[in-house]
Parts: structure tokens; C-alpha cells; sequence
């Protein structure tokens, strides 16, 4: 998958991430590998529970990995760091949370909320231009200079997730986890924070992980996207690929069940539904393996023959 | 029907397109919200809440600008044996017509009893004030440090099992005996460990908002530990600690009243309600004026000082508010 072109800005390596301990132990994410390159948009898809928001906030260190590692432009930013580097990693990698509503501190303004990054790391030489900074950035999120003295109940959801928006864009990341940034709003307002993302990635050059459940969002936004079930990787395509071609049993059935926009068709439709026990790895170990065309799929070698065959089938 | 439909339409007068502008549909149009401001006008919503204040800013003046031109004095009368134990009526007339100073009468030792609860009330709010506010300081950072740091809370937790374990009571008698039995020596026996218990309380509350969704925010944007104590945790627990400080406050007046029964409490030269009821109950058949008057204050303090305290905490919580 070594590209020329592109520059990977965050790799991980053989992830491991597992709560609580001895008998209790679970295993959210196992042995999870992927790039991400600069400037692109890449999707962590899968069902609840299978482990994206946990990879998302591992990125984040807010749950540390058990094994494996991240690597952020080269720089290993797993297990423990200078303080240095620390505030350094804080800086350019930045989340969105999921619940607007649970996300920003009820007790505080938004000018402080948005402001509270740019407190930690003094960006700012004094008040004017830190006033200047935050009124920005409110501006370029579609809210009114007049919200910073309000507090976040008075808004609405989707309002709430700009200000979650703000507050990340204003300490100018270079990579910003996404972590179901729209599954808590409202569709008419999910275009617009949609939007917003992508403005600020063209305008400034942001790398994004976008963690999602919704598939039909993620064609919209991501330019790769990797399909995880029970922490593990499944799948890893360009988004139009995916689509077309969707090898592995869980990526179709994830497929088929995109609504529909016709009641006629949407009725007929039969659903793909996927189990475990399809597959047969007694025998043979499963690995993730590349198929070409940036194309990674999980399973045995035997699946991988057939999977191979499907994809290039009328081609060769 | 149709006509007319159509007369209606063309009536273009009555409409006119209207440019959508983005920002305008951002607007608030409630009013400001401010948290203190909601809090008192739901606090003064309540007409006992006034009353309530009244009669504190009564006993507070009453007990701090009084000694000042009366001076109570215990030991005044201490040769003149013949005015010990009067009632009221005889009192006054022992010390020539009616006088204030002996609304109540005189105690055993001739002392007047109305100046003693005064001076009393004046020592027992003293030190309800002082030690409520250095436990619940000690005690509110402790417990936010000990409910956020996990390495604080593995030594805090075998600390607090160690000294929650000995008997309060048998500790600060203890302490009473070692270090004298003055005022500052109280305080300072009532808050060596007073504060264990309500950071312990602290813990359990500060666990619980340590993760929400904001405070990992917060960790995201590389907040240190004490902002996030004092933006994120603290503001919510406004309504908790005035729930707290509306318990703890009146318990140190009962305290040491109760301590200064059983007579282990204050020194016998510091006036406090605690000593006057310990010395009045032995004859508080005989001579009942040396009895309920220092009782009925005591109560009427920490009756008040809990009202208030239960409605200001019920007013802090925002949920009272629309």
C-alpha cells in the first residue's frame, strides 16, 4: 500500500485496546492496522459496539492501547511522552464528540469554551487577539458574535456541535477525529455540519477520521473507508470501490441496508444478513491482504482466492 | 371557488419576497441567563426565606454589637453569693427596678443569663462559621483532587478507612486532652479529620461528572487538571456543596453544645450555649430561666441556619430555575 504521492500523517500499528482485566478482560480492538494520509478524509465504519469510537479515542489517548502503536507523522505517540511532545500531540490532533448535548460544559459561556484550547497554549499574544481569534472562528462556523456570552442550553443541537467544531478548529489541528460528529442531529441539520467539515478541510489541508454508522453519509464525505466488526478490520477501500465492489459478507451486508428513498423498491429489497459463522478458519488463519487498487479485505487464504476472483472477475 | 382562489393569488401586494439570510435564523431572542441571578430570584420567591433572613441578620447583629457596649462578665458577681439563682422578678429587683440586663435572671454564679447566651451565641456562630469553612474548603479541593486522580484515591481510601474508624467523639475528646480545651484548640480539634467525610462525599460526586463527555473534552484540549476542577467539576456542584454547608453548619453548633454537656467541650471561660446548657441542667427544675433560654436559642440557631441552607441549596439547583 506504499503510495509516492501521498504522505501518511497517522499510522497504526497492530492495535490492541482491551478493558478491564484477567477474566473480565474484553477485547474492544484487535491487532488493528491502517494509514491515514495527509489531507484526506477516512471512515471507520461498523455496528455499535464494535469498536470505532474506541480506536478514535485511543488516537486521542484517552484510552490507552495495550499493545501496538500509533504513529503520528512518524513520531510515535502511543504509551507514555515527553511533556513536550505531549502538549505538542494535544495541539494538532483534535476530536468532535458525538453528543452535542453532552459535549460542552453546561456551566460555562461559549466564549470560554471556545476559548479554553487557545488558554491552555497561550495562543494568543493578549485578550484582543484572542477575542479576535474566537469571534473568527464563531463567524466561520455560522454563529453570531453575540452567542459567546450565552450558555450551551440555549442552543440548538446542531448550533452546539458548530461550537464543538469551533472549539477544536480554533487551535488549528492538523487532524481532527470525528467521532459521529451527526449521528446526534437532526437530518435537516446534518448537511450543514457536513459542510462545515469539508470547508475547513479544503481551506485548511485537515485530515479527518470520521467515525460513522451511517453508510450513506460516509460516501458522501470520506475518501476511504474502513469497515471494522468486532474490532477487527474487515475491509479497507477507496469509498467508490467499496461501493462497487464489496467483498467481504459483513461490508454487504452493511450495503444492503442503506434505506432505500423508494417505498416500491425499498419493500422488495432483501437484506444480506452477515454471521460469523460463515466463515470456516479452522483450517487456515485469516489475514487482511491486498488485493490491489488499495483494496484490503480480511480472510483465509481460500477467501481471498474467491474474493479475488469476484473483483477481477470480466477483467482479466 | 376557483375565482376567487385566483383573485386571492393575484393580490401581489400582500406578499413580497423576503431575502433569506443565514445569521438571522441563528438568533436568540430569550433573555440572557445568568446562574446567580436565577438563583436568588427563585431563593426570594419563597416569603420564608425572607423571614428566615431576618431573624439571622437579627441574632448576627444582636450577638456581635452587643458584647461590644454590654460586655458579659461571669465572674461579676462571684463573691456576692446572695445573688446567685435569682429569678428574673427578684433580680430586677435585687439590682434596682427593671433592667434589661436581667431580662432572664442571674445564673449560679450571679452572672446574667440574657448577656451570657448573647456572648454565647456570638462564640457558637463563630464557630460554626470558622470550622464549616475550613473543612468544607479542605474538604471540597480534597475530595476533587482524590475523586479525579486515582493514585490519590488508592493512599486517600486506606487514610479515610484508618481514621474514619476511631470514633469521632473518643478523637476529639482525645485531642481535647492533649491540647487544651480554648477556642482555636476546638476549632482546631473539630477539623483535623472533619474534613475526611465530606471529601470522601466529594469523591463519589466528582467520579461521577470526572467522565462525562465535557471533562474528556477538556482532557482533548490539553486542560490541566486544576482548570478542570474548578471550570468543569466545582459549578456543578454548587446546589451539592450548599446542600452540604446547609447540614454541616448547624451540626458544629450541636457539636459543641453536645461536647460541652458532657464536658468535654469549650473551657470554662469562653461563654458558649453549650456550657450554659450543661451548667443550667442540673437545676433546670429549680431554677428553670438558667435552662430553656440558652435550649431554645440553640435551636432557634441551627433551625434557622438549616431552613436557610435547604432553600438556598434548592434555589442553586438549576433545574428550579424555568
Amino acid at each position: 500500500m506504499e503510495s509516492n504521492e501521498k504522505k501518511v500523517v497517522l499510522s497504526i500499528r497492530n492495535l490492541d485496546v482491551v478493558f478491564g482485566r484477567g477474566k473480565k478482560a474484553f477485547k474492544a480492538v484487535d491487532n488493528v492496522s491502517f494509514d491515514i494520509y495527509e489531507g484526506e478524509t477516512l471512515s471507520l465504519v461498523g455496528e455499535s459496539g464494535s469498536g470505532k469510537t474506541t480506536i478514535g479515542r485511543a488516537i486521542v489517548r484517552i484510552n490507552p492501547c495495550s499493545a501496538g502503536e500509533i504513529y503520528y507523522k512518524g513520531k510515535k505517540i502511543s504509551g507514555k511522552l515527553s511533556r513536550k511532545d505531549d502538549r505538542d500531540v494535544i495541539r494538532k490532533i483534535q476530536m468532535i464528540f458525538q453528543d452535542p448535548a453532552a459535549s460542552l460544559n453546561e456551566r460555562a459561556t461559549i466564549e470560554y469554551i471556545i476559548s479554553e484550547g487557545l488558554y491552555n497554549f497561550h495562543l494568543y499574544k493578549d485578550e484582543k487577539e484572542r477575542i479576535a481569534k474566537i469571534e473568527k472562528v464563531v463567524r466561520d462556523v455560522g454563529l453570531l458574535q453575540e452567542h459567546l456570552t450565552r450558555y450551551p442550553h440555549e442552543f440548538s443541537g446542531g448550533q452546539r456541535q458548530r461550537v464543538g467544531l469551533a472549539r477544536s478548529i480554533v487551535m488549528e489541528p492538523e487532524f481532527i477525529v470525528a467521532d459521529e460528529p451527526i449521528s446526534a442531529l437532526d437530518v435537516s441539520i446534518r448537511a450543514q455540519v457536513l459542510n462545515l467539515l469539508k470547508k475547513f478541510q479544503v481551506e485548511r489541508g485537515l485530515t479527518y477520521l470520521f467515525i460513522a454508522h451511517d453508510l450513506s453519509i460516509v460516501r458522501f464525505i470520506s475518501d476511504r473507508i474502513v469497515v471494522i466488526y468486532k474490532g477487527r478490520i474487515m475491509e479497507i477501500a477507496p469509498t467508490e470501490e467499496l461501493f462497487q465492489y464489496p467483498l467481504h459478507p459483513y461490508t454487504k451486508s452493511l450495503i444492503s441496508a442503506i434505506p432505500i428513498p423508494d417505498p416500491m423498491i425499498e419493500k422488495e429489497k432483501t437484506l444480506f444478513v452477515y454471521s460469523p459463522s460463515m466463515h470456516d478458519y479452522s483450517v487456515e488463519k485469516p489475514e487482511l491482504v491486498d488485493l490491489g487498487n488499495g483494496h484490503l479485505v480480511f480472510g483465509s487464504p481460500a477467501e481471498i482466492e474467491n474474493y479475488k476472483k469476484i473483483r477481477f472477475a470480466g477483467q482479466n | 371557488m376557483n375565482e376567487q382562489n385566483k383573485t386571492l393569488c393575484n393580490e401581489e401586494e400582500l406578499f413580497r419576497f423576503v431575502d433569506n439570510d443565514q445569521f438571522t435564523s441563528e438568533k436568540i431572542t430569550a433573555p440572557r441567563y445568568s446562574y446567580w441571578k436565577s438563583v436568588f430570584r427563585v431563593f426570594f420567591r419563597k416569603k420564608i426565606n425572607i423571614m428566615v433572613i431576618a431573624f439571622l441578620v437579627l441574632i448576627l447583629l444582636v450577638s456581635f454589637i452587643m458584647p461590644i457596649y454590654w460586655p458579659y462578665d461571669q465572674m461579676e458577681n462571684v463573691t456576692n453569693s446572695a445573688v446567685y439563682n435569682l429569678s428574673p422578678k427578684v433580680a430586677m429587683q435585687r439590682f434596682g427596678g427593671f433592667s434589661f440586663k436581667w431580662l432572664l435572671g442571674s445564673g449560679g454564679l450571679g452572672n446574667s443569663i440574657l448577656y451570657g447566651i448573647v456572648s454565647s451565641s456570638r462564640i457558637s456562630l463563630l464557630l460554626a462559621v470558622i470550622c464549616a469553612a475550613i473543612n468544607m474548603t479542605i474538604g471540597i479541593l480534597m475530595g476533587a483532587l482524590w475523586g479525579y486522580s486515582k493514585k490519590v484515591d488508592a493512599v486517600m481510601l486506606v487514610i479515610y478507612n484508618i481514621v474514619a474508624n476511631v470514633p469521632y467523639i473518643l478523637l476529639i475528646s482525645v485531642l481535647v486532652y492533649i491540647i487544651g480545651s480554648g477556642f482555636w484548640s476546638f476549632v482546631f480539634a473539630l477539623t483535623i479529620t472533619g474534613w475526611l467525610p465530606i471529601a470522601y462525599f466529594f469523591r463519589t460526586q466528582v467520579m461521577i461528572i470526572r467522565d462525562r463527555e465535557y471533562s474528556l473534552a477538556s482532557r482533548c484540549l490539553g486542560t490541566p487538571v486544576s482548570r478542570v476542577i474548578t471550570k468543569n467539576i466545582l459549578p456543578f456542584l454548587t446546589s451539592v456543596i450548599v446542600t452540604l454547608l446547609a447540614s454541616e453548619l448547624p451540626s458544629y453548633i450541636s457539636m459543641e453544645v453536645f461536647l460541652s454537656f458532657i464536658g468535654i467541650g469549650l473551657s470554662a471561660n469562653v461563654p458558649s450555649l453549650g456550657r450554659m446548657i450543661s451548667q443550667g441542667q442540673g437545676a433546670f427544675l429549680t431554677y428553670p430561666w438558667e435552662f430553656w433560654p440558652p435550649v431554645a436559642v440553640a435551636s432557634a440557631i441551627t433551625i434557622i441556619l438549616y431552613v436557610l441552607g435547604q432553600n438556598l441549596a434548592d434555589a442553586s439547583d438549576p433545574r428550579t430555575h424555568m
